[in-house]
């Protein structure tokens, strides 16, 4: 087990360092994709405490605590975006044949896709969001510990529900041959998660609770963080990731199985 | 003209074709205008006004926005700096047809459905949450109103073209269309009206023709600008179309005398 973990690590860092090396060799696109996404997490970061200067709560929360709910957001989809880009390319990799390069390598073919694609970009985006993370819990009151360990096992917990979702795209795109309209509506959704659920009608914020996970992901961490989030709550969370997992996992085995090879 | 409207017509059937896709981009821009609108119905609670916008005003700005942004926004620039980096260009430059007309018309026809489509969903959301929808009082307002976002539609089509044509020098232009895409949202106040904004920067944004994508349509329709004001905005809109028309045409008029049909 250690040993094959160790492989796979091994493989991963490798990939990582080939993409490190294609990034660094597309320097200006880079650069442009990088300072884009430093605009997007700055500007929106700026509205959110311009608009707090012209009030004193939203919805009963506090500059700090939407703070707390839009970068752990940004925290929870940098990180899923870090690890899991490479299952965007799923479907080119079904259909370039590469899907039946990976499935004869000894390691496993679902990590082998997501490790095409390590972005360092969103690398270099989430240590801004860290910074601002820890400054925004500088200014929250005394944080215990229970309150921070679940924080964190939470995030954690979203970062498992968001692989879950990409091994499950990444299944339908070997069924399929379909990728871009599944994922593209996970990002789109993903905006959602931006503010802290409780602002959106019932409807909607069931939804994003019981259907599309996304409040779960990253709103659940910092409500545990504030103090707002029954254990009910959380522990439903961890069945939901734990389910999740295992669904999309057994999905993707199914899929594996089925596979007869579309390119070759 | 007429081979215009053909191509108009075309990519209209062509759109409407692809139903998936339309609705994929629907989706996506609907879950931001869901997070938009619920964020400031949050802002709002129980407040009769914020930063000089009556309730109505403000969520309306919100309903203003998905239209503008629908028909404002959506743009082939990806295409375009697709077409030129793979050679494609090279087909239609040889046509007796001009090109910036080519992609206006098809770019039209992709703003018309999307328009259509946010008309819906706009009507949907009011009246499902029963929405306050701030109706023009002076029916000047709305000619007003229509030559602004005709001309602010343009305004980011000739943007777009010209950031694009970058891919004449560079097969990187993807990262700063990008980088532009994102920047242009937020100082064109599409997320968040730019009052909220400091005094300093506020001045910095005016100075830009940015905000005249959808800043300041939308105080027209809100009336928060007298008749005079609206005129002179139009007027200042319509120097700025020109000075970005004059760009476009010289660094195009550049990119083809660089281009070496790569892949053509």
């Amino acid at each position: 087990m250690t040993a094959s973990l160790g492989k796979h690590f091994r493989v991963w860092r490798r990939m990582a360092w080939m993409s490190l090396g294609q990034q660094l060799s597309y320097g200006v696109g880079a650069a442009g994709f990088l300072l884009g996404k430093l605009i997007r997490l700055f500007f929106f970061f700026a509205y959110l405490v311009a608009i707090f200067k012209h009030t004193n709560s939203l919805a009963g929360y506090s500059l700090t605590d939407i703070a707390v709910f839009f970068l752990t957001f940004n925290l929870v989809d940098i990180v899923a975006q870090i690890f899991f880009r490479g299952i965007y390319s799923a479907r080119r990799a079904v259909e370039d044949g590469d899907l039946d390069y990976y499935l004869i390598q000894p390691c496993s073919p679902l990590m082998r896709m997501a490790a095409t694609m390590v972005d360092f970009l969103d690398i270099v985006t989430v240590l801004p969001v860290l910074g601002l993370l820890a400054a925004t819990w500088h200014r929250l009151p005394a944080v215990g510990v229970w309150h921070a360990a679940a924080y964190v096992l939470l995030i954690l917990n979203g970062l498992a529900i968001a692989f879950s979702i990409h091994v499950l795209v990444a299944g339908i795109a070997v069924r399929t041959q379909e990728l871009e309209n599944t994922i593209w509506i996970y990002r789109d959704l993903m905006f959602l998660g931006r503010f802290p659920i409780d602002i959106y009608a019932a409807p909607l914020r069931w939804t994003l609770v019981l259907l599309v996970p996304i409040g779960v992901m990253t709103s659940f961490p910092s409500q545990a963080l504030l103090g707002t989030l029954s254990l009910g709550w959380a522990c439903y969370a961890i069945a939901l990731a734990a389910a999740a997992l295992g669904a999309s996992l057994w999905f993707w085995r199914r899929s594996i199985d089925q596979y007869t090879s579309v390119s070759s | 003209m007429r081979k215009y409207l053909h191509v108009f017509s075309i990519s209209l059937q062509n759109v409407l074709q692809r139903r998936a896709s339309l609705l994929m981009d629907r989706v996506g821009g609907l879950a931001a205008f869901l997070a938009i609108y619920f964020f400031w119905s949050a802002v709002l609670g129980s407040k009769d006004a914020f930063l000089g916008y009556s309730r109505a005003q403000m969520l309306t700005y919100v309903l203003a926005m998905n239209l503008l942004r629908a028909f404002v926004f959506t743009g082939r620039g990806w295409e375009l700096v697709n077409e030129i980096s793979s050679g494609k260009i090279s087909s239609y430059l040889l046509r007796p047809i001009s090109y910036i007309g080519y992609t206006l018309s098809l770019d039209m026809a992709q703003k018309t459905v999307h328009l259509v489509s946010a008309v819906l969903e706009v009507a949907v959301l009011v009246y499902l949450v029963g929405a306050p929808v701030y109706v023009p009082q002076r029916a000047e307002t709305w000619l007003l109103f229509a030559a602004a976002t005709a001309a602010s539609s343009l305004i980011f089509f000739l943007l777009e073209f010209m950031v694009s044509s970058l891919a004449f020098w560079t097969s990187q232009s993807g990262g700063p269309l990008f980088c532009f895409e994102l920047f242009l949202q937020f100082a064109a106040g599409t997320f968040f009206p730019i009052d909220v904004l400091p005094a300093g920067l506020q001045a910095a944004l005016r100075m830009t023709p940015f905000p005249y994508l959808v800043f300041f349509p939308i105080n027209i329709f809100l009336e928060r600008v007298s008749r005079g004001e609206a005129a002179k905005l139009l007027l200042i809109q319509g120097c700025w179309l020109a000075a970005i028309f004059l760009a476009t045409r010289l660094v195009w008029a550049r990119g083809l005398k660089s281009y070496a049909a790569e892949g053509g």
